[in-house]
Protein backbone atom coordinates (compact mmCIF):
# COMPACT_ATOMS: atom_id res chain seq x y z
CA UNK A 1 0.00 0.00 0.00
CA UNK A 2 1.09 3.70 -1.21
CA UNK A 3 3.12 5.47 2.13
CA UNK A 4 4.85 8.67 2.19
CA UNK A 5 7.69 8.66 4.82
CA UNK A 6 8.97 11.89 5.23
CA UNK A 7 12.02 10.92 7.07
CA UNK A 8 13.55 9.50 3.57
CA UNK A 9 11.44 11.54 1.32
CA UNK A 10 10.26 9.07 0.07
CA UNK A 11 6.83 8.02 -1.48
CA UNK A 12 5.81 4.16 -2.43
CA UNK A 13 3.43 2.51 -4.66
CA UNK A 14 3.20 -1.01 -5.48
CA UNK A 15 1.76 -2.07 -9.00
CA UNK A 16 0.69 -5.39 -10.04
CA UNK A 17 0.53 -6.79 -13.66
CA UNK A 18 -2.25 -9.24 -14.34
CA UNK A 19 -3.48 -11.80 -17.16
CA UNK A 20 -4.07 -14.92 -18.11
CA UNK A 21 -1.19 -17.26 -18.70
CA UNK A 22 1.51 -16.12 -21.29
CA UNK A 23 -0.30 -12.67 -21.89
CA UNK A 24 3.42 -11.19 -21.61
CA UNK A 25 3.08 -9.89 -17.94
CA UNK A 26 7.03 -11.04 -17.02
CA UNK A 27 8.13 -9.67 -20.69
CA UNK A 28 6.19 -6.43 -19.50
CA UNK A 29 9.16 -6.35 -16.39
CA UNK A 30 12.06 -7.65 -18.45
CA UNK A 31 11.22 -4.31 -21.29
CA UNK A 32 10.81 -2.19 -18.94
CA UNK A 33 14.02 -3.62 -17.06
CA UNK A 34 15.77 -3.48 -20.35
CA UNK A 35 15.20 0.21 -20.94
CA UNK A 36 15.32 1.86 -17.52
CA UNK A 37 19.13 3.34 -16.58
CA UNK A 38 20.57 1.20 -13.82
CA UNK A 39 20.81 3.88 -11.30
CA UNK A 40 17.17 4.00 -11.05
CA UNK A 41 16.30 0.11 -11.04
CA UNK A 42 17.38 -2.94 -8.66
CA UNK A 43 17.28 -6.44 -10.25
CA UNK A 44 14.52 -8.37 -12.06
CA UNK A 45 13.53 -10.95 -9.46
CA UNK A 46 11.76 -13.52 -11.10
CA UNK A 47 10.69 -16.92 -8.97
CA UNK A 48 9.72 -19.25 -12.06
CA UNK A 49 9.96 -22.21 -12.84
CA UNK A 50 12.59 -24.25 -15.06
CA UNK A 51 10.44 -23.61 -18.11
CA UNK A 52 10.59 -19.82 -17.18
CA UNK A 53 6.95 -20.02 -16.08
CA UNK A 54 6.16 -17.89 -13.11
CA UNK A 55 5.59 -20.12 -10.14
CA UNK A 56 5.24 -17.12 -7.62
CA UNK A 57 5.64 -13.59 -9.03
CA UNK A 58 8.54 -11.09 -10.64
CA UNK A 59 9.27 -8.43 -9.12
CA UNK A 60 11.02 -5.39 -10.44
CA UNK A 61 11.71 -1.83 -8.31
CA UNK A 62 12.20 1.11 -9.89
CA UNK A 63 12.74 5.08 -9.02
CA UNK A 64 10.91 7.56 -10.94
CA UNK A 65 9.94 11.13 -10.58
CA UNK A 66 11.13 13.37 -7.68
CA UNK A 67 8.39 16.05 -6.53
CA UNK A 68 9.81 18.62 -4.90
CA UNK A 69 12.23 16.39 -2.83
CA UNK A 70 10.17 13.33 -2.44
CA UNK A 71 11.44 10.34 -4.66
CA UNK A 72 9.03 8.22 -5.78
CA UNK A 73 9.28 4.24 -5.87
CA UNK A 74 7.16 2.15 -7.80
CA UNK A 75 7.58 -1.38 -6.78
CA UNK A 76 6.02 -3.85 -9.93
CA UNK A 77 4.86 -7.72 -9.59
CA UNK A 78 3.49 -9.73 -11.95
CA UNK A 79 1.35 -13.05 -10.19
CA UNK A 80 1.50 -15.95 -11.76
CA UNK A 81 -1.12 -16.61 -14.70
CA UNK A 82 -1.97 -20.05 -14.64
CA UNK A 83 -5.44 -21.20 -13.56
CA UNK A 84 -3.65 -23.79 -10.45
CA UNK A 85 -1.97 -20.73 -8.87
CA UNK A 86 -4.66 -18.35 -7.78
CA UNK A 87 -3.56 -18.45 -3.98
CA UNK A 88 -0.68 -17.21 -4.63
CA UNK A 89 -2.16 -14.25 -7.00
CA UNK A 90 -4.17 -13.26 -4.07
CA UNK A 91 -0.63 -13.48 -2.10
CA UNK A 92 0.92 -10.71 -4.78
CA UNK A 93 -2.34 -9.02 -4.41
CA UNK A 94 -2.07 -8.42 -1.25
CA UNK A 95 -1.46 -4.04 -0.45
CA UNK A 96 -1.68 -3.38 -4.11
CA UNK A 97 -2.29 0.53 -5.46
CA UNK A 98 -2.51 -0.08 -9.06
CA UNK A 99 -3.37 -2.64 -11.58
CA UNK A 100 -1.95 -3.55 -15.24
CA UNK A 101 -4.11 -6.08 -16.48
CA UNK A 102 -2.57 -7.44 -19.40
CA UNK A 103 -4.92 -9.23 -22.14
CA UNK A 104 -3.62 -11.56 -24.35
CA UNK A 105 -5.14 -10.04 -28.11
CA UNK A 106 -5.10 -13.58 -30.00
CA UNK A 107 -8.70 -14.82 -30.62
CA UNK A 108 -8.28 -17.99 -29.22
CA UNK A 109 -7.29 -16.35 -25.86
CA UNK A 110 -10.10 -14.21 -25.57
CA UNK A 111 -12.07 -16.78 -23.15
CA UNK A 112 -8.72 -16.69 -20.80
CA UNK A 113 -9.00 -13.16 -20.70
CA UNK A 114 -12.53 -12.82 -19.50
CA UNK A 115 -11.79 -15.79 -17.16
CA UNK A 116 -8.85 -13.80 -16.11
CA UNK A 117 -10.62 -10.04 -15.78
CA UNK A 118 -13.22 -12.08 -13.40
CA UNK A 119 -10.82 -14.30 -11.09
CA UNK A 120 -9.38 -10.51 -10.50
CA UNK A 121 -12.35 -9.38 -9.62
CA UNK A 122 -13.46 -12.12 -7.01
CA UNK A 123 -9.63 -12.11 -5.90
CA UNK A 124 -10.18 -8.04 -5.27
CA UNK A 125 -13.68 -8.78 -3.52
CA UNK A 126 -11.94 -10.67 -0.97
CA UNK A 127 -9.58 -7.85 -0.42
CA UNK A 128 -12.77 -5.89 0.11
CA UNK A 129 -12.02 -3.85 -2.33
CA UNK A 130 -13.13 -3.76 -6.28
CA UNK A 131 -12.28 -2.38 -10.12
CA UNK A 132 -14.30 0.06 -8.54
CA UNK A 133 -11.93 0.94 -5.80
CA UNK A 134 -8.33 0.80 -7.30
CA UNK A 135 -6.78 2.52 -10.51
CA UNK A 136 -6.34 0.21 -13.26
CA UNK A 137 -5.22 0.31 -17.19
CA UNK A 138 -6.20 -2.33 -19.65
CA UNK A 139 -3.15 -3.47 -22.22
CA UNK A 140 -4.07 -5.68 -25.03
CA UNK A 141 -0.81 -7.30 -25.98
CA UNK A 142 0.48 -8.85 -28.28
CA UNK A 143 -0.49 -6.57 -31.16
CA UNK A 144 2.19 -7.12 -33.52
CA UNK A 145 0.85 -11.23 -34.20
CA UNK A 146 -1.50 -11.92 -37.35
CA UNK A 147 -4.52 -13.55 -35.38
CA UNK A 148 -5.22 -10.39 -33.10
CA UNK A 149 -9.20 -9.58 -32.23
CA UNK A 150 -9.97 -5.98 -33.64
CA UNK A 151 -9.13 -3.69 -30.59
CA UNK A 152 -12.86 -2.92 -30.34
CA UNK A 153 -14.17 -6.12 -29.71
CA UNK A 154 -11.67 -6.41 -26.98
CA UNK A 155 -12.86 -2.56 -25.46
CA UNK A 156 -16.44 -4.47 -25.71
CA UNK A 157 -15.08 -7.72 -23.85
CA UNK A 158 -12.91 -6.47 -21.27
CA UNK A 159 -13.91 -2.76 -21.44
CA UNK A 160 -17.30 -2.87 -20.55
CA UNK A 161 -17.54 -1.71 -17.00
CA UNK A 162 -19.89 1.11 -15.97
CA UNK A 163 -16.74 3.71 -16.06
CA UNK A 164 -13.76 3.12 -18.85
CA UNK A 165 -10.74 2.85 -18.50
CA UNK A 166 -7.27 3.86 -20.46
CA UNK A 167 -6.32 0.73 -22.93
CA UNK A 168 -3.51 0.39 -24.83
CA UNK A 169 -1.92 -1.21 -27.56
CA UNK A 170 0.92 -3.01 -26.74
CA UNK A 171 3.65 -5.36 -28.05
CA UNK A 172 5.98 -6.94 -25.39
CA UNK A 173 8.06 -8.24 -27.66
CA UNK A 174 8.86 -4.79 -30.01
CA UNK A 175 8.07 -2.54 -26.91
CA UNK A 176 5.48 -0.81 -28.14
CA UNK A 177 3.44 1.19 -25.17
CA UNK A 178 4.63 -0.97 -22.88
CA UNK A 179 6.05 2.47 -21.38
CA UNK A 180 2.77 4.50 -22.12
CA UNK A 181 0.70 1.60 -19.92
CA UNK A 182 3.56 2.01 -17.45
CA UNK A 183 3.32 5.55 -17.50
CA UNK A 184 -0.92 5.56 -17.56
CA UNK A 185 -1.01 3.90 -14.07
CA UNK A 186 2.10 5.61 -12.40
CA UNK A 187 -0.11 8.95 -13.00
CA UNK A 188 -3.28 7.93 -11.95
CA UNK A 189 -1.54 6.22 -8.61
CA UNK A 190 0.20 9.45 -8.28
CA UNK A 191 -2.88 12.21 -9.18
CA UNK A 192 -4.85 9.46 -6.42
CA UNK A 193 -2.33 9.84 -3.79
CA UNK A 194 -2.48 13.26 -4.01
CA UNK A 195 -6.19 13.97 -4.12
CA UNK A 196 -6.83 11.55 -1.06
CA UNK A 197 -4.08 13.55 0.44
CA UNK A 198 -5.75 16.82 0.09
CA UNK A 199 -3.02 17.89 -1.28
CA UNK A 200 -4.45 19.55 -4.95
CA UNK A 201 -2.67 22.45 -5.57
CA UNK A 202 -3.92 21.90 -8.59
CA UNK A 203 -2.98 25.20 -10.27
CA UNK A 204 1.21 23.75 -9.30
CA UNK A 205 2.51 23.08 -12.40
CA UNK A 206 5.15 20.22 -11.32
CA UNK A 207 7.70 19.34 -13.98
CA UNK A 208 8.02 15.36 -13.39
CA UNK A 209 10.23 13.99 -15.94
CA UNK A 210 13.30 12.57 -15.49
CA UNK A 211 15.61 11.20 -17.71
CA UNK A 212 14.64 7.51 -16.01
CA UNK A 213 15.18 5.86 -19.70
CA UNK A 214 18.64 5.78 -21.83
CA UNK B 1 -7.25 0.18 8.82
CA UNK B 2 -4.37 -1.39 7.21
CA UNK B 3 -2.64 1.15 5.67
CA UNK B 4 -0.05 4.01 7.65
CA UNK B 5 -0.55 6.25 4.92
CA UNK B 6 2.64 8.06 5.80
CA UNK B 7 4.71 8.68 8.48
CA UNK B 8 6.55 11.97 9.94
CA UNK B 9 9.82 12.32 10.76
CA UNK B 10 9.25 12.11 14.02
CA UNK B 11 7.64 8.88 13.38
CA UNK B 12 10.63 7.60 11.84
CA UNK B 13 12.85 9.05 14.64
CA UNK B 14 10.42 7.01 17.00
CA UNK B 15 10.77 3.77 15.07
CA UNK B 16 14.45 4.23 14.43
CA UNK B 17 15.35 4.69 17.94
CA UNK B 18 13.62 1.27 18.99
CA UNK B 19 15.03 -0.38 15.95
CA UNK B 20 18.28 0.80 17.12
CA UNK B 21 18.37 -0.52 20.73
CA UNK B 22 17.00 -3.84 19.53
CA UNK B 23 20.26 -3.81 17.22
CA UNK B 24 22.56 -3.12 19.57
CA UNK B 25 21.01 -5.49 22.05
CA UNK B 26 20.75 -8.21 19.60
CA UNK B 27 23.88 -7.89 17.71
CA UNK B 28 22.35 -8.65 14.72
CA UNK B 29 23.08 -6.25 11.69
CA UNK B 30 20.11 -5.14 9.63
CA UNK B 31 16.56 -5.24 10.32
CA UNK B 32 13.55 -3.57 8.83
CA UNK B 33 9.85 -3.22 9.18
CA UNK B 34 7.75 -4.09 6.58
CA UNK B 35 3.66 -4.73 5.17
CA UNK B 36 2.54 -7.74 4.31
CA UNK B 37 2.84 -6.50 1.11
CA UNK B 38 6.19 -5.91 0.82
CA UNK B 39 6.38 -2.23 1.74
CA UNK B 40 9.62 -1.02 3.61
CA UNK B 41 7.96 1.25 6.71
CA UNK B 42 11.00 1.51 8.76
CA UNK B 43 14.97 0.12 8.31
CA UNK B 44 17.82 0.41 10.17
CA UNK B 45 21.60 -0.98 10.60
CA UNK B 46 24.13 -1.91 7.51
CA UNK B 47 22.27 -3.13 4.10
CA UNK B 48 25.68 -3.41 2.53
CA UNK B 49 24.67 -3.71 -0.82
CA UNK B 50 22.20 -5.72 -0.16
CA UNK B 51 18.30 -4.15 -2.68
CA UNK B 52 16.40 -3.86 0.43
CA UNK B 53 13.56 -3.75 -1.57
CA UNK B 54 14.01 -6.78 -3.30
CA UNK B 55 14.60 -8.70 0.55
CA UNK B 56 11.50 -7.07 1.48
CA UNK B 57 9.18 -8.20 -1.09
CA UNK B 58 11.22 -11.79 -1.29
CA UNK B 59 10.88 -11.84 2.80
CA UNK B 60 6.82 -10.84 2.19
CA UNK B 61 5.83 -13.27 -0.37
CA UNK B 62 7.79 -16.11 2.14
CA UNK B 63 5.96 -14.91 5.11
CA UNK B 64 2.10 -15.49 3.09
CA UNK B 65 3.21 -18.76 1.05
CA UNK B 66 4.18 -20.00 4.87
CA UNK B 67 1.28 -18.47 6.31
CA UNK B 68 -0.78 -20.26 3.75
CA UNK B 69 1.07 -23.27 4.39
CA UNK B 70 0.34 -22.72 8.11
CA UNK B 71 -3.58 -22.27 7.28
CA UNK B 72 -3.71 -25.68 5.32
CA UNK B 73 -2.56 -27.78 8.74
CA UNK B 74 -4.70 -26.08 10.94
CA UNK B 75 -2.49 -23.34 12.14
CA UNK B 76 -3.48 -19.52 11.88
CA UNK B 77 0.16 -18.48 11.12
CA UNK B 78 3.80 -19.24 11.79
CA UNK B 79 4.46 -16.28 13.95
CA UNK B 80 7.65 -16.56 13.18
CA UNK B 81 9.99 -17.88 10.47
CA UNK B 82 13.87 -18.54 10.52
CA UNK B 83 16.41 -19.14 7.38
CA UNK B 84 19.45 -20.89 8.79
CA UNK B 85 22.24 -20.29 6.04
CA UNK B 86 26.01 -20.98 6.56
CA UNK B 87 27.59 -17.25 8.10
CA UNK B 88 24.33 -15.12 7.17
CA UNK B 89 20.36 -15.95 8.64
CA UNK B 90 17.60 -14.36 8.40
CA UNK B 91 14.83 -14.03 11.26
CA UNK B 92 11.22 -12.87 10.23
CA UNK B 93 8.67 -12.48 13.04
CA UNK B 94 4.93 -11.45 12.71
CA UNK B 95 3.89 -7.98 14.27
CA UNK B 96 0.10 -7.52 14.16
CA UNK B 97 -1.51 -9.05 11.22
CA UNK B 98 -0.93 -6.20 8.66
CA UNK B 99 3.35 -6.04 9.36
CA UNK B 100 6.37 -8.03 9.43
CA UNK B 101 9.93 -7.34 11.77
CA UNK B 102 12.55 -8.82 9.44
CA UNK B 103 16.23 -9.12 11.04
CA UNK B 104 19.32 -10.22 9.08
CA UNK B 105 22.77 -11.59 11.48
CA UNK B 106 25.99 -13.49 11.12
CA UNK B 107 27.87 -15.38 13.49
CA UNK B 108 28.08 -12.25 16.24
CA UNK B 109 24.99 -13.24 17.50
CA UNK B 110 22.70 -15.87 17.76
CA UNK B 111 19.37 -16.99 16.54
CA UNK B 112 17.71 -17.51 20.51
CA UNK B 113 19.00 -13.60 21.46
CA UNK B 114 17.26 -12.06 18.36
CA UNK B 115 14.29 -13.80 18.53
CA UNK B 116 14.13 -13.04 22.46
CA UNK B 117 14.80 -9.38 21.62
CA UNK B 118 12.19 -9.40 18.96
CA UNK B 119 9.74 -10.43 21.12
CA UNK B 120 10.45 -7.57 23.54
CA UNK B 121 10.06 -4.84 20.96
CA UNK B 122 6.96 -6.58 18.66
CA UNK B 123 4.28 -4.92 21.41
CA UNK B 124 6.13 -1.49 21.14
CA UNK B 125 6.36 -1.12 17.67
CA UNK B 126 2.98 -2.81 17.42
CA UNK B 127 1.56 -0.01 19.39
CA UNK B 128 3.23 3.10 17.66
CA UNK B 129 2.23 1.49 14.20
CA UNK B 130 -1.18 1.58 15.47
CA UNK B 131 -1.29 4.89 16.24
CA UNK B 132 0.20 5.93 12.93
CA UNK B 133 -2.47 4.13 11.11
CA UNK B 134 -5.46 5.42 13.06
CA UNK B 135 -5.00 9.22 12.96
CA UNK B 136 -5.80 11.80 10.09
CA UNK B 137 -3.89 12.62 7.32
CA UNK B 138 -2.17 15.86 7.40
CA UNK B 139 -2.30 18.50 4.55
CA UNK B 140 1.10 18.43 2.31
CA UNK B 141 1.02 21.67 0.32
CA UNK B 142 4.83 20.74 -1.30
CA UNK B 143 3.45 17.94 -2.84
CA UNK B 144 1.72 17.73 -5.88
CA UNK B 145 1.79 15.31 -8.70
CA UNK B 146 -1.22 17.07 -10.95
CA UNK B 147 1.56 18.10 -13.63
CA UNK B 148 3.02 14.51 -14.04
CA UNK B 149 2.34 13.44 -17.62
CA UNK B 150 5.26 10.68 -17.90
CA UNK B 151 6.36 9.65 -14.61
CA UNK B 152 8.64 7.16 -16.54
CA UNK B 153 9.76 9.46 -19.46
CA UNK B 154 8.21 7.99 -22.83
CA UNK B 155 10.20 5.03 -22.95
CA UNK B 156 10.86 3.48 -26.72
CA UNK B 157 7.15 2.84 -27.53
Amino acid sequence: MSIINYGSKEIQFKIVYYGPALCGKTSNLMYIHSQVAPENKGDLVSLATAADRTLFFDFLPLNAIAIKGFRTKFQLYTVPGQVIYNTTRQLVLRSVDGIVFTADSQWEKMEENVESIRNLEENLLKQNTSLDGIPYVLQYNKRDLPNVAPVNYLEYVLNNRAVRVQSFESSTATGQNVFATLNAISRLLLYKFTKESDLADKRSKTTVLMSTVR
Amino acid sequence: METIPFLTKEDVVELDNILEDYLHKSDADFTMVIDRGGTVIAQCGKAGNKDVAIVAALAAGSFAATKELARRIGENEFSALYHQGRGRHIFMSSIDEHTIIITLFGEETTVGLVRFYTVDIVPPISALLERFRSREAPSIPELSATGAMAPFGPGRD
